[in-house]
């Protein structure tokens, strides 16, 4: 537990504004990258990134020092894109916690995906990208955490509150899922 | 069955990439990618494409930090309007227990009168007393449950 996060907490649970917006403008990027290959949809990432500040805002009595604030921040976030493919059933990510359930994955609409690719700027990096969405979310969301967002697998199992080892494995098959899924087979 | 050169050093570049290696297979897998063209190639195709996942050149909607800044502002003003201040609850609380102490002996001669009149057992008059005064305690504690209730429902 550091300092600053110590002083971050006792912040959060008096919902100073001031360290909210500091907050908001730090983290923009990471959390906006994270919802938006998550869900696949440049519509629905942006209302999520408003509404896992909200949260932060009224759960920040909830936020324990002793973990990173990135952490915490992750997993809200991942908690309200269940919730919401819960009630739209867009994309199977109630699967996130079940990798082996019998339900099949269906992967994000083409609208999504061009409205991903308008975001996307360098040629060759789209193919990635797209490949990305196209494999089960939940080796995407661990692919995300580890590759993009560089957590620790300690961070990882917290984010998803599932064991090491899961992570580890759910790793190993992302890596060959993602590289299967890109165009020409593997990498 | 036997793994091959070739198998191990993929599986231990995976590895690297997902938890790290030990000193020693770090340093075997060094020498087999500097000597087998094929694995050094395959290795460092993978390490370009999760280079090109970590470049994701994504642009944030220009507005998109300010108007969450501002909705979060509204809410924060909405939630402390709408929610009694803690330092409100703990005058109310504090003032609630004073009274209580000193109007304890006046709601003792009270519960005596009432057990001359009705003959109800002592026990019940005594619990009818403590209950007198956990009553505020009571409400108290349901305040507080209540709001934590509606903030994690939020």
């Amino acid at each position: 537990m550091t300092d600053d996060t110590q002083l971050l907490a006792v912040a959060l649970r008096r919902r100073d504004p001031d360290v909210l917006d500091r907050l908001i403008e730090r983290y923009q990027h990471r959390l906006y990258r994270y919802l938006l290959f998550l869900t696949g949809n440049a519509a629905l990432a942006d209302d999520l990134f408003q509404e896992t500040w909200v949260r932060v805002l009224e759960r920040g009595h909830q936020y324990n020092p002793k973990n990173k604030f990135e952490s915490w921040l992750f997993t809200i976030a991942r908690n309200l894109v269940i919730d919401v493919s819960r009630r739209k059933r867009i994309a199977s990510l109630e699967e996130i916690g079940d990798p082996h359930s019998e339900q099949s994955y269906d992967p994000p609409d083409d609208r999504a995906q061009s409205a991903l690719q308008m975001l996307v700027t360098r040629e060759n990096e789209k193919a990635v990208q797209l490949s990305l969405l196209k494999i089960a979310p939940y080796y995407r969301e661990v692919l995300l955490l580890r590759f993009q967002e560089e957590l620790p697998l300690e961070e990882i199992a917290a984010v998803l509150a599932t064991p090491i080892s899961t992570v580890k494995s759910r790793l190993y098959r992302g890596l060959e899922a993602l590289k299967s899924a890109l165009p020409g087979g593997a990498a | 069955m036997n793994e091959t050169p070739h198998a191990r050093a993929r599986k231990l570049f995976e590895q690297s990439l997902v938890e790290g290696l030990p000193p020693a297979e770090q340093k075997w897998l060094d020498a087999h990618l500097r000597e087998c063209t094929e694995c050094a190639f395959a290795t460092a195709t993978t390490r370009e494409l999760l280079s090109a996942l970590r470049s994701v050149p994504v642009t944030v909607p220009g507005d998109l930090a300010a108007r969450t800044q501002l909705k979060v502002r509204l809410r924060s003003q909405q939630t402390a309007e709408a929610s009694p201040s803690s330092t409100l609850l703990w005058i109310i609380t504090a003032a609630s227990w004073l009274l209580g102490i000193f109007s304890a002996p006046l709601v003792w001669r009270g519960f005596a009168w009432l057990g001359e009149r009705t003959n109800l057992p002592k026990p019940v008059l005594e619990l009818g007393f403590v209950l007198w005064w956990a009553v505020p305690a009571l409400i108290a504690l349901a305040v507080v449950l209540h709001q934590r209730a509606v903030g994690s429902r939020a």
